[in-house]
């Protein structure tokens, strides 16, 4: 009998951020990023950071008494990359792993109903 | 659930002769396939399934839907490697001239370059229609797809095989691990 939750994850190809809450959305009850695990920037994206950071938030949740979590992941979205980083597919598991139950898993990146201008000029986006 | 959609021409490969492609999809990966060969409209039933087996399936659908042959689309089931899309109508405007020489740039000359790119990086291509796809592991995928993308904004293609060639030891210590 215990609580339930909801994570957000936050996946692009340079870091990933979790945020754990209650299901309400408004409480956060644990929070980790690729930048507080890992020292070089490049590999704030990676699925090592996200696993650190995923079985980091998870232990947090866990120790306040949580039991499962619902699943929210998104890509930075808009006019931006549409699919989860690397990322994503790690921390779910490690947070599987940790201990908590999964529930749903919901994808709820932005997608833009016509918004911004991609970028990019004349010759296209290099990127 | 998820929905996909994927090229009608691609349709017969997803569900394979007799069916055994799409019978293997769902019985290594526990989820159900409703395959609409109309449209094209793939849905992905993955609810009594593990819940992280939804998104492979998902990349798995749209590595055939952009043109791998369904063996090799199977790797993406293993956890180390990954999917990348490049679009080439990112990199030049939509005329179907430019399309066409940009594609025969990353294959080359009876696909020279793309086996060299592959054989550097251990790194599975696919250039099909307007997108270049690639399977690969975690430790090279910075670097193929700095190499895709030298070769789609213009690079020669020297100064392509040099730069792969320049990260030829880098690969080798992340894949040993030391």
């Amino acid at each position: 009998m215990g609580k339930w939750g909801i994570a957000h994850i936050f996946a692009s190809y340079n870091d990933i951020i979790i945020t754990i809450t209650d299901l309400t959305g408004a409480e956060t009850i644990a929070k980790c990023s690729g930048g507080m695990v890992v020292k070089a920037c490049r590999e704030e994206g990676s699925p090592y950071a996200a696993m650190q950071a995923a079985t980091r938030a998870a232990g947090a949740a866990l120790e306040k008494g949580f039991e499962g979590v619902h699943i929210k992941v998104r890509a930075p979205g808009g006019k931006n990359d549409q699919k989860p980083g690397p990322g994503a597919q790690a921390a779910i598991r490690m947070i599987a792993r940790a201990g908590l139950k999964i529930g749903r898993i919901e994808e709820v990146t932005p997608i833009p109903h016509d918004g911004c201008k991609a970028k990019g000029g004349r010759r296209g986006r290099r990127v | 659930m998820r929905i996909t959609r994927i090229p009608r021409e691609r349709v017969g490969a997803l569900i394979g002769p007799d069916g055994k492609t799409r019978k293997y999809i769902e019985k290594r990966s526990g989820v159900g396939l409703s395959i609409d060969s109309e449209s094209g409209e793939v849905i992905i039933v993955d609810e009594k399934a593990d819940p992280l087996m939804g998104l492979k399936v998902d990349n798995v659908v749209r590595a055939i839907g952009r043109g791998f042959s369904p063996e090799r689309a199977f790797k993406l089931f293993n956890d180390d490697y990954y999917f990348i899309i490049f679009d080439i109508n990112d990199y030049v405007s939509g005329k179907k001239d430019h399309v066409r020489r940009v594609k025969a740039r990353i294959i080359g000359s009876e696909g020279k370059t793309r086996t060299i790119i592959e054989q550097m990086t251990g790194a599975t291509l696919c250039i099909y229609g307007h997108t270049v796809c690639v399977i690969v592991d975690l430790n090279a995928m910075e670097v193929t797809k700095t190499a895709i993308d030298m070769l789609l904004s213009g690079s020669e293609h020297a100064t392509v095989y040099k730069f792969l060639e320049r990260k030829q030891m880098e690969l080798k210590m992340a894949r040993y691990g030391f």
